[in-house]
């Protein structure tokens, strides 16, 4: 899709939500109540451990922060975009798209861009931030380029794994709230893949490949990483992101419109 | 004696409507029960993680799978919706067909309660004994007069969680962020309700607040009954806590559905 395009509708998006300024202090009440809650939560599980899959409590903490960045993103672009399909499969919405002279997916993707949400970009990698200074850890520019990298990888990793869900609507149009099954898989996120046992790490990292998402770029910041494995991430990316795109020409063959 | 076979074939109807009515949308519900179990199944990975150098308090590994096992079932059994349904359908008028209807919305929603949860918590039980068959450490001790204890602590956590959310949702009369409220609510149960601990593993400060609130009484306390954990003097201030709250959350439904109904002009009025 033309950034022109993109760049007009974010405009058009933007200004829109600039009508409702209370929204920006919710969104931030309500990402602070998160973050509380998610440490917390981590304080509870400290309480009787120091470590945590061999990561330590600060770590953790890093992680909990590119989980929220991550969240930031989903929340504000992919939500609100891709996150409808289910419904405009089944309604037959999804017309209006596929006769706008547009890429499909790029358009269904990326349409929206609820701005208020990015407040999760930024309090998570503050957070980040801080649990690095707590660490006494100041990272290399290598790592730090690592970090970049892998994390580029991660809203790569976390968008493929929207398209695929949501191309599930073409097969089974009646599910409506198909965005679920993200919410539920995204949870496993939340924690050092490490922490889990061996059967739902090979899972995690191969087949639904959450720990993409926050273990890897979380490791690359704190050095637990050789910052070129990054380069493999974002291989692993380019080959989800490859992947999806072919599942959703697939997809998009069986959607016969709202006469159907 | 008419006016109960009246209501109980009210309530024949109401089951038979709700349950054909999620006949359709039986993938969804699916979806949804996935949802509600993926939050016990990581915090039992990460207690199981935790519980690999020996036990936690008394909780060894196997104590943690029947804790969180019994979780997934107490809490599909016990767990309401309500406060989003009559958010929206207070802010977009919806309220008004159904105050329109002879009876009383809140039969509907309790109808559609016990159809979903019949439904969701029969998938859980046939799960949790195919997973039983196999791995003993989920399996629990038997007795009828335990079971007969959990099913009315269940009933009775069911009934609170059905009353909280209802009476949160009315406070969509008053502001337009009564999920809001409701997200606070589930943030905080999250913790005091057990949801991510058993209640024994919280810091002793945050326990003791919680035993003076509502929220061990929505999942803790049944859960604990299931597994067996709960015995004699705790057994029983457990069951008057149950009914003690559910009397207060029963007195708040009915304040703010007095007074929100005369507060509510619907959409137009």
């Amino acid at each position: 899709m033309k950034l022109r395009i993109l760049a007009a509708l974010w405009r058009l998006n933007v200004a829109e939500e600039l009508q409702y300024r209370a929204n920006l202090v919710a969104s931030l009440l309500g990402t602070i109540f998160w973050i509380g809650t998610a440490l917390l939560t981590l304080a509870v599980f400290f309480r009787h451990t120091t470590r945590l899959g061999d990561w330590d409590y600060w770590e953790v903490v890093v992680l909990l922060g590119v989980f929220n960045t991550l969240t930031g993103v989903i929340e504000a672009v992919l939500r609100p975009g891709i996150g409808r399909l289910a419904g405009e499969v089944k309604s037959g919405g999804l017309d209006l798209v596929l006769a706008k002279p547009v890429d499909a997916q790029g358009f269904v993707s990326f349409r929206r861009l609820d701005v208020w949400r990015l407040t999760d970009v930024v309090l998570g990698l503050a957070l980040a931030g801080y649990a690095l200074v707590r660490l006494h850890h100041v990272p290399t520019v290598a790592q730090l380029a690592a970090f970049g990298l892998a994390l580029t990888a991660a809203v790569v990793v976390v968008y493929a794994l929207w398209v695929a869900l949501m191309s599930l609507a073409f097969w089974f149009v009646s599910v409506e709230n198909l965005s679920v099954l993200f919410d539920a898989v995204y949870e496993g996120a939340r924690y050092p893949v490490s922490a889990y046992p061996g059967a739902l790490r090979f899972v995690f990292v191969y087949l639904i490949p959450i720990a993409w998402t926050t273990t890897i770029p979380a490791s690359a910041l704190t050095g637990r990483l050789e910052p070129g494995f990054a380069l493999v991430a974002a291989a692993v990316a380019a080959l989800a992101f490859a992947l999806t795109r072919l599942l959703w020409r697939t997809a998009l063959k069986r959607y016969s419109g709202a006469s159907g | 004696m008419t006016g109960t076979v009246d209501w109980l074939r009210r309530y024949g109807a109401l089951l038979r409507a709700a349950w054909l009515q999620d006949l359709q949308y039986r993938a969804s519900i699916v979806l949804w029960l996935l949802w509600g179990v993926t939050e016990p199944a990581v915090a039992l990975g990460i207690w199981w993680a935790i519980a690999a150098d020996g036990p936690v308090q008394g909780y060894a590994r196997a104590d943690f799978a029947r804790y969180f096992f019994a979780l997934m079932l107490v809490n599909q059994l016990t767990i309401a919706w309500d406060s989003w349904y009559l958010d929206s359908w207070i802010r977009d008028g919806e309220l008004n067909f159904r105050l329109a209807r002879p009876i009383h919305p809140a039969h509907e929603a309790v109808a559609e309660n016990i159809a979903y949860k019949a439904r969701t918590a029969g998938m859980i039980l046939v799960v949790w004994l195919i997973v039983a068959a196999v791995w003993p450490a989920v399996r629990l001790p038997f007795g009828a007069d335990r079971w007969a204890l959990t099913a009315a602590a269940v009933l009775l956590a069911a009934a609170l969680r059905f009353f909280i959310s209802f009476a949160t949702g009315l406070l969509a009369f008053w502001t337009t962020r009564a999920t809001a409220i409701m997200e606070l609510h589930a943030g905080i149960s999250l913790f005091l309700s057990g949801r991510l601990a058993p209640l024994a593993l919280l810091p002793p400060a945050v326990a003791r607040v919680a035993g003076f609130l509502w929220f061990p009484y929505m999942l803790a306390f049944p859960v604990d009954l299931l597994t067996g954990t709960v015995h004699g003097a705790a057994l029983v201030q457990g069951f008057v806590g149950q009914v003690v709250w559910l009397a207060v959350w029963v007195g708040a439904y009915r304040l703010a559905w007095t007074r929100g109904l005369r507060k509510y002009g619907g959409v137009g009025g």
